[in-house]
């Protein structure tokens, strides 16, 4: 192909109309062949296993047939009225699930946001050792999570761990608090994730501050708007965007966070924190039924798209005008 | 080119050949992957490829272990090695088989625990050992008899070789015993109760300790009971769980009785795991362990309880009884130990052999009490080295005899899981508020039950 043919279909692609005669309507339109070279990878990276753990989901593989599981009996949606019919036998710990990773994911997302966003605004002003300051906010963030799991688990053991020492300290609880069964469960794992987590609300902000001139402030500085003012009026409007990817982002990653609960509550969690990633895991590899897991996960999918079609929808991704 | 005239007969007779030609060497590789140790000549050397499960109390002595079976093997195997990759939990243990037994590719080699060698076995991913191959590395009658029970489901259908035992019993501290006055280990429930009154003081000082946040500890104890009972799990078929029988019932009550009614152990244990067990034993503060394996002597023997603990002989007798329920069996344990088992799509199975020909050797069946703590399952050993019989070993030895073996059944995996969550849900509710209802702890186990039964099919 000659360059100046090249460059046409460019422009084609890019929407402009060419110099001479009508837009001539083609099979398949430019941009999308020019997207294919990714496009394949993504459909066999992601949409093939998809539709294959869609399939699993409609058949009882287990261990009595995972030798030889292109041949798994085929239970239709069994696996999935099992656990969303109400009177499923699975149907309470599925729900129980369901619940605890959709309030864990969302009262996450809602700690680590001022937190994020505070430590943002605090860092990007002018401050002595910023360099370093902005080096450590990043610590909780690179511990590994099963490392982290570990160190908190400690921290909420009974008796023992510091949480109850300094609440008996504090003559806030008794020492023999329970923080790894029980309703504190949820306390103990939410304060672990907001730990390991709010640097990356911190990160977004901080990197969507830094994008609003300095002129926009020092105007509004100068017309006598307020700290405060300045931060509802200016700031966070600018930044809102950039802070609903990381809320959706954000949710998204607690609602798939399996590491943390895992190390922090082995395999036979409380309900509390019987999160969607570990029920899933017991039933494909503790307990070896991957068809229901695999109907999980598909369900898990869904309530996961909930979040990201609102950020798309209030964000206008993907509107061309 | 030349072109030919293609007959139908001609087609057939090519088709035929090329058959024929792909078919032999499949069906001489399959010969030489029986595992026969008639072959004439010795397996071509390679190097093997092991999974097993990590020694996380003693990862050197695992090392060291690995070490002189290395030496041994290529000794005997020039050109060959081997080497081997741990895994430190059950989940990783079942992950792998799930992705090997899948993709028909994996170590050459498998460890697993006595439990899950019915789930190994249901996959069909593990050669089924001939006469041949059980003669190859010494034979059947070799082994410690209650360690085989564990190895197929049946006498003729063997897929795993025991490698180590870990057997159960009751561990108790002397001190403790001494300055409460008994002098006699208990044989009935009752008496256990009792004994670990005299031991409790309430506050820092208790007669026992138990782990009911433990993923493995709940299903121990209270098939242990179930099985003394009379009762069992899950029914003779393996297709119907028994987890709200009455047996199952009386058995966790009496468990969480422990924290909940007669107050031997402390509240906190609610939300213990074995490991936490084991470390609240070695302060010196816990007068019994129930159904404790070797394992603990590591911690233990360096901690102040060295030289204070024994072991023996555990209860058997129900509580409120005063001889064993018709069907009650006078369990110590179920059988418990580590197993190798062949893959079946290996291409090295007859170097596997000679590779586990080494392992069940005495010299390092040996060395598997000496480096690791772990009881040797080989009979030889414990005819050449007196001291597996002495001591603490003794007893071990003992209620290795009276092991029984869990059902050969493929969903014993999901049983484990189940009783572990019931049993944790309830013992919440005592480490929170001190007791628990009768019809909690019922509802808790028919709700596992039908879960249970929703995964059996």
């Amino acid at each position: 192909m000659s360059i100046k043919g090249a460059a046409l279909r460019v422009a084609v692609a890019a929407g402009l109309r060419t110099p001479r005669g009508p837009r001539r309507r083609s099979a398949l339109p430019v941009p999308y062949w020019l997207l294919s070279p990714s496009l394949i990878p993504l459909a066999v990276i992601v949409f093939v296993p998809m539709a294959f753990a869609l399939y699993i989901s409609l058949t009882g593989l287990n261990q009595n047939t995972i030798g030889d599981w292109t041949h798994a009996p085929f239970v239709g949606l069994k696996h999935y009225l099992d656990g969303l019919d109400p009177r499923g036998p699975l149907a309470p710990s599925f729900y129980t699930s369901i619940k605890a990773s959709v309030i864990f994911s969302v009262a996450t997302t809602l700690f680590i946001l001022p937190i994020g966003v505070g430590a943002a605004l605090l860092l990007n002003g002018r401050l002595r050792g910023r360099t370093f300051l902005r080096a450590v906010m990043l610590l909780p963030y690179i511990i590994p999570t099963f490392v982290n799991g570990i160190l908190w688990r400690l921290v909420f053991m009974t008796d023992t761990g510091i949480a109850d020492q300094i609440m008996a300290a504090l003559h806030l609880g008794p020492r023999d608090t329970f923080w790894l069964i029980g309703p504190r469960s949820l306390w103990a794992l939410i304060l672990a994730d907001v730990w390991a987590s709010w640097p990356f609300i911190y990160l977004m902000a901080l990197a969507a501050l830094q994008t609003i001139p300095a002129d926009v402030h020092d105007a509004a500085r100068i017309d006598g708007a307020t700290p405060v003012r300045i931060f509802r009026r200016i700031t966070l409007p600018l930044i809102a965007p950039t802070l609903g990817l990381g809320i959706a982002l954000s949710t998204i990653n607690h609602f798939n966070n399996f590491a943390l609960p895992y190390v922090m509550f082995g395999p036979t969690p409380p309900d509390e924190v019987n999160v969607m990633p570990l029920n899933i895991y017991v039933n494909s590899f503790i307990t070896f039924n991957l068809g229901l897991g695999a109907a999980m996960s598909v369900v898990a999918l869904l309530i996961m798209l909930t979040p990201a079609v609102i950020y798309l929808r209030a964000a206008r991704i993907g509107d061309t005008d | 080119m030349t072109s030919a005239r293609w007959t139908r007969r001609h087609f057939l007779q090519v088709a035929g050949a090329g058959a024929a030609a792909a078919a032999v060497p499949g069906f001489l590789s399959s010969c030489l992957s029986s595992g026969s140790s008639s072959s004439s000549g010795p397996p071509k050397p390679a190097t093997l490829s092991l999974y097993v499960a990590k020694d996380t109390a003693r990862p050197q002595a695992q090392a060291q272990l690995f070490d002189m079976i290395k030496a041994q093997f290529e000794k005997e195997n020039p050109g060959s090695s081997f080497t081997y990759d741990t895994y430190a939990s059950a989940a990783e243990e079942t992950t792998k088989l799930e992705t090997s037994a899948a993709a028909q590719e994996g170590p050459d080699i498998f460890e697993f625990g006595s439990t899950l060698v019915p789930t190994a076995n249901a996959t069909g991913a593990f050669e089924v050992f001939t006469d041949d191959m059980w003669n190859h590395i010494g034979g059947k009658k070799i082994f410690f008899p209650p360690q085989l029970t564990m190895s197929g489901p049946s006498p003729d259908k063997l897929i795993a070789v025991p490698v180590s035992g870990n057997p159960w019993a009751m561990v108790h501290n002397k001190a403790m015993f001494q300055a409460a006055g008994i002098s006699q280990v208990p044989t009935t429930w009752d008496d256990f109760v009792s004994a670990a009154k005299e031991m409790t003081n309430g506050t820092t000082q208790w007669g026992t300790a138990m782990a009911p946040a433990d993923g493995f500890d709940p299903w121990h104890k209270i098939w242990l009971f179930v099985t003394q009972l009379g009762g069992q799990l899950m029914d003779s078929t393996g297709k119907k769980g028994l987890l709200d029988s009455n047996e199952s019932v009386e058995a966790c009550a009496f468990w969480l009785d422990w924290m909940a009614k007669y107050k031997i152990a402390a509240r906190q244990d609610a939300a213990f795991k074995g490991a936490d067990e084991v470390r609240a034993f070695a302060t010196g503060k816990i007068g019994m362990s129930v159904m404790t394996g070797p394992g603990g002597m590591g911690t233990w023997d360096n901690s102040p309880v060295a030289g204070q603990y024994e072991y023996t002989l555990g209860p058997t007798i129900p509580v409120g009884m005063s001889s064993l329920p018709p069907g009650g069996k006078a369990a110590q344990g179920f059988v418990s130990g580590q197993y190798y088992t062949l893959f079946k799509y290996s291409k090295n199975q007859e170097l596997a052999l000679n590779l586990l020909k080494v392992v069940v050797s005495p010299e390092i069946q040996y060395q598997y009490f000496q480096l690791r703590k772990q009881q040797p399952v080989v009979l030889a050993t414990f005819d050449k080295y007196p001291e597996l019989k002495q001591g603490n070993w003794a007893a071990l030895y003992d209620a290795a005899l009276k092991a029984y073996p869990t059902p050969f059944f493929s969903a014993w995996g999901p049983l484990e899981v189940e009783v572990g969550k019931a049993i944790n849900k309830i013992a919440s509710q005592i480490g929170i508020t001190g007791s628990y209802s009768m019809s909690d702890l019922k509802a808790a186990l028919t709700q596992v039950n039908q879960e249970l039964q929703a995964s059996l099919g």
